[in-house]
């Protein structure tokens, strides 16, 4: 196990900056993961770290000693890619083998590793077969599997579970947190679903246009967002988020009458997670525009002056579209209007 | 509509047809003398149809014996004897006062004369009239003059010295000749052997000629004023822009006698049936004497046999004069095998290999190897009996699987399945299978002298139990078979080799440019592989070849590097391997980057990240995924280079002594350098598919079971 510490990185390709600035510490045995919108440079970050893109600026460590210039057959790492990348006309077996094939690692111990990870992944009665012949969660655990073989010091993970059917996806993330608690090994996990992020990571590192947003525990980044884009991409449904005027113990929100019993001075965003208010008899006055149920609750919109507000409601829901309804609100957050930055 | 029935009927009852195959000038002569006749016969009409050269004689001996013929033809002397015996020409009757009697020797067989000579083609000497004032009378005072005009890369006489048409004059001077009217060959004579040593002397030891001439080289020196004496014939001057002289041969100084080059005469047929064959004669005639040879001399430059026009430019005087003493090409059936033998002899000499003595022996020998055996008709019914027992059988399997209901059934039930395929199906029959058929059939036949005699599957065991040579001999099949095999092998493996590395190469990232290196590297693929192959040859030329003057400037020591390519075989193999190989990678090239293109990038980069180097990634990851790809191509491949006829016959064509020449282009050799050897040269061809079968089958086998 390792630590991976990158300091100050950048990468760009010409004129375009893909990673500005990236610093990142990565303790021994800890679950990372990369979260952040498509094009956010989560992947090239990653891609870096195995050294399949050069760095263009700033320092890649892993086990503490300088990375940038070593061959990514040097640097420990293991790497899971979206497409699984398995060899197609290697058998399951051979597939996991490679890597110690090319370490010149005898057959027999070689087998007797690869052995060893197909019992952990339940894969043995599978590594006979060609890759062609398998599911795609079979493919998913075949490289997993392969990259467990090689007991690297760093594992990194490209979207692993982005190809599955949602249930699986849900099975897989659990499969995901007891290998590694097994393990106890350094995994640096990129991915763009927020509830990956929130479910696997030790912490997570939220990116946004090349840049580290947060870095955090996922209680860290949901209780206290860093700002406005955290706030949003953490969290489902998103939080909602409302300009709004302070006036010292209250403010004052756009086409509303009633001031909110919400401290503050100055223009700044209030920010609400559907969470964290719920429907009362009295309190902030709105009218229900529509009702999305999932079951056990409901994501009702309710219209608060010129803003639409989504709350988080017990199903079964008693309102109606139409109905005019109020909200009391439980835990609020602050951001600067003009920087989005979390006011405490 | 009845009028022009009408006038279609009396156009025909008098109109005279003329089969030539004329162009340019002489056409124009032709048509001219055409139209004068018509002025003096208002009834009558001319119909001339030029056909191409190619194909003439061809058409003559199949539309003639079936009534789709002219009156009248107008072709070489060669044929004579054979159009005799098929029956295709009328003799020639009337007065033939006035034209040359050598013209006349050419048309006489069995002392009767079967066409009317018009003109005459032979070899001469050409000379730079702004070098040389009068031409030489001896050979002596040939060689004196060409000594003094050799002079840094100045060439006092060039000629294809190797070619028995351009050795025949000096043979003739000696007292040899190729062939005796009763058949006779004697290449191994002494007077055979002195003209072998003359021309060596001449084109070699007395450093007065460029080495290895060939047509084109000669043009381009006398174009480029680099030589000043050049034997050619008419043909030489069409095409040129600088003043040419002609004479006749001089005498051969060691033997006091003229050189006499071969005469190809051209003369005027008289088809059988023609319909009126008094018109026809008188059209002939019109052609052939005053009037019509002054035309053709004065418009065509043609040398005519009309011994009675006047006002002939130099060159037509100087062909006529030699055609005085010129001698008829041989017109034996076994002609062609007697060249094939002197060149052999020729070239040996010429390369120094042998000594005019043992090149003489060795190409008698050969010749009489070449020379048809007397062929033994075979009994065709146990032929006819195994073909009717292999019939019965299929039509026996037809039956019993057609009683199946189930087959039956699918068969009613795909009708009309049958029915659309029927066109490719018949197509496919015309164009494949039926010419498969007859050229199996005829591998069973030898054909001699216009004759077909049934000789059973004999031609297949004297070729698989090598009985006419000795299995080492370049001429037996299996010496041919095992340099075919060396020869596809090597190409392959150069041509993947280099397809894959280059494909590889354009694939990387700090390549610039990639489009215009591709379309560059696909370009010798796009050219013909014959203008390819020519280029090539001449770039192998031990003279003026680009190979040979790149090795001057990498090689040390001063003066021209003057290696003969195509002296040994390995160099001679090597040339052919080279030409070859430039036109077969761009398609492995091509394969390869498509295939290169379907393997993701993630798979080395997997394999990257596992650790894998460079080497190991191709080996291991891009090596098996190219594969599938790859082994149609090179199944493909193999069978193109198995039958590259092409590059073998124009680049070394068979040099050194037939020993790098392939089963394809030996197959034509016995069919058209051998005495017109059809059946041999079919059964050739049916082993050639048989070989190419067995290894396709082999090679897919393999592929299924994943072996290859």
């Amino acid at each position: 196990m390792a630590t991976v510490t990158l300091d100050n990185l950048h990468k760009a390709y010409g004129e375009t900056v893909v990673l500005d600035g990236v610093n990142v510490e990565v303790a021994s045995g800890e679950y990372i993961v990369l979260v952040g919108p498509s094009g956010c440079g989560k992947s090239t970050l990653l891609r870096c770290i195995a050294g399949l893109e050069t760095i263009t600026a700033g320092e890649l460590c892993i086990g503490g000693k300088r990375a940038n210039e070593r061959a990514p057959r040097d640097r420990g790492v293991a790497m899971v890619f979206q497409s699984y990348a398995l060899y197609p006309h290697m058998t399951v077996r051979d597939n996991m083998a490679f890597a110690l094939k090319v370490a010149k690692v005898s057959k027999k111990e070689r087998y007797a590793q690869v052995d060893e990870a197909a019992a952990l992944l339940e894969l043995t009665p599978l590594l006979d077969r060609l890759p062609g012949q398998l599911s795609g969660g079979q493919r998913q655990r075949v490289a997993m599997g392969r990259a467990i073989v090689r007991r690297p010091d760093v594992f990194l993970f490209d979207e692993p579970l982005s190809n599955l059917d949602p249930a699986l996806r849900g099975h897989m993330r659990v499969e995901l947190k007891r290998m590694h608690r097994r393990l106890g090994a350094t995994i640096v996990h990129v991915t763009h679903d927020q509830v990956e992020a929130l479910t696997l990571a030790d912490r997570i590192v939220v990116l946004d246009k090349g840049q580290v947003q947060q870095v955090g525990s996922p209680r860290d980044l949901f209780e206290r967002p860093a700002n406005v884009f955290v706030a949003t991409f953490i969290g489902a449904p998103a939080m909602n988020l409302l300009p709004v005027i302070g006036e010292g113990e209250t403010c004052r929100l756009e086409g509303l009458e009633q001031a909110l019993p919400v401290s503050g001075t100055g223009a700044f965003t209030l920010g609400l997670r559907p969470s964290d208010m719920f429907l009362a008899d009295s309190g902030i006055p709105g009218v229900v525009d529509v009702i999305e149920s999932l079951g056990s609750e409901a994501m009702v919109h309710v219209t608060v002056g010129a803003h639409d507000v989504v709350v988080r409601a017990e199903e079964p829901v008693q309102v109606n579209s139409g109905d005019v309804v109020h909200l009391k609100l439980s835990t609020v957050h602050r951001f600067d209007g003009t920087t989005g930055r979390r006011l405490e | 509509m009845t009028a022009l029935l009408l006038l279609l009927a009396t156009a025909s009852a008098s109109e005279v047809t003329v089969w030539h195959s004329y162009s340019g000038a002489e056409q124009a002569a032709l048509e001219q003398v055409a139209d004068d006749w018509e002025s003096t016969h208002p009834d009558d009409r001319v119909s001339l149809v030029a056909l191409p050269f190619g194909g003439f004689d061809t058409k003559v001996d199949t539309a003639i014996p079936r009534g789709n013929g002219p009156d009248l033809f107008i072709a070489a002397h060669g044929n004579v004897a054979k159009w005799v015996l098929e029956g295709v020409i009328e003799p020639w009757t009337s007065d033939t006062t006035g034209i040359a009697p050598v013209g006349l020797d050419a048309f006489t067989v069995d002392e009767q004369l079967w066409g009317l000579p018009i003109a005459t083609k032979s070899l001469v000497l050409l000379y730079d009239p702004s070098r040389i004032a009068s031409p030489p009378q001896t050979t002596d005072e040939l060689i004196a003059m060409a000594r003094a005009e050799t002079a840094d890369g100045h060439y006092g006489l060039a000629y294809q010295a190797a070619d028995p048409y351009f050795h025949a004059p000096w043979m003739h001077a000696f007292g040899a000749v190729a062939i005796d009217d009763d058949g006779t060959v004697s290449l191994d004579g002494d007077a055979q052997v002195q003209s072998f040593a003359f021309a060596r002397r001449l084109a070699v030891d007395e450093g007065i000629a460029p080495t290895q001439p060939t047509g084109e080289l000669v043009s381009r020196l006398y174009e480029d004023g680099d030589v000043t004496f050049v034997i050619s014939g008419p043909w030489f001057t069409a095409d040129l822009s600088r003043p040419v002289a002609a004479a006749p041969f001089p005498m051969v100084s060691e033997t006091g006698l003229p050189a006499r080059p071969y005469l190809t005469v051209d003369g005027i047929y008289q088809a059988k049936g023609a319909p009126s064959p008094e018109l026809a004669q008188d059209l002939a005639w019109a052609i052939a004497s005053a009037h019509g040879a002054q035309t053709r001399q004065d418009v065509g430059g043609q040398a005519v046999t009309w011994t009675a026009t006047t006002g002939a430019s130099p060159l037509v005087q100087t062909l006529r004069t030699q055609a005085e003493t010129a001698i008829p090409m041989p017109t034996h059936p076994d002609i062609s095998a007697v060249w094939e033998a002197q060149a052999y002899a020729l070239r040996r000499v010429m390369r120094g290999s042998a000594s005019p003595e043992r090149a003489g022996r060795e190409a008698q020998a050969r010749f009489e190897q070449l020379q048809q055996k007397d062929v033994v008709e075979v009994s065709r019914s146990p032929y006819i009996a195994a073909f009717g027992v292999l019939l019965l059988g299929l039509v026996g399997m037809l039956v019993v699987r057609l009683r199946n209901p189930e087959l039956r059934n699918e068969l009613a039930a795909t009708k009309w399945d049958y029915f659309w395929i029927g066109p490719a199906a018949l197509a496919m029959i015309a164009l494949v299978v039926t010419p498969f058929v007859l050229g199996a059939a005829v591998s069973l036949y030898a054909y001699q002298g216009g004759e077909w005699t049934f000789v059973g599957l004999s031609h297949f065991s004297d070729i698989l139990l090598s009985r006419d040579f000795p299995i080492t001999s370049p001429m037996s099949f299996f010496y041919t078979l095992a340099v075919t095999i060396l020869w596809t092998v090597t190409n392959l493996t150069l041509h993947v080799s280099i397809g894959v590395a280059l494909a590889l190469v354009l694939r990387e990232p700090w390549i610039r440019m990639r489009g215009m290196w591709r379309a560059l590297l696909i370009l010798p693929w796009a050219v013909p592989n014959y203008i390819t192959a020519l280029i090539w040859k001449s770039m192998f030329h031990a003279q003026y070849g680009a190979i040979n003057k790149l090795l001057a400037i990498v090689t040390p020591g001063p003066g021209p590097v003057e290696f003969d390519w195509f002296a040994q075989f390995s160099t001679s193999f090597a040339a052919n391997l080279a030409t070859n190989t430039w036109l077969g990678f761009p398609f492995m090239m091509v394969v390869t980057l498509g295939a290169l293109q379907a393997i993701p990038k993630d798979l080395e980069e997997a394999a990257e990240v596992d650790g894998a180097g460079y080497l190991t990634r191709l080996r291991h990851v891009v090596w098996p995924l190219l594969r599938p790809a790859l082994l149609p191509a090179i199944l493909l491949g193999s069978v193109w280079t198995f039958n590259m006829f092409n590059v073998v016959y124009l680049v070394s064509s068979g040099e050194p002594d037939g020993s790098t020449e392939i089963l394809i282009s030996e197959a034509y050799r016995w069919a058209f350098s051998r005495n017109n050897q059809y059946g041999y040269a079919a059964a050739y061809a049916v082993l050639i598919f048989g070989v190419l079968l067995v290894y396709s089958r082999a090679a897919n086998r393999l592929v299924g079971r994943k072996v290859l």
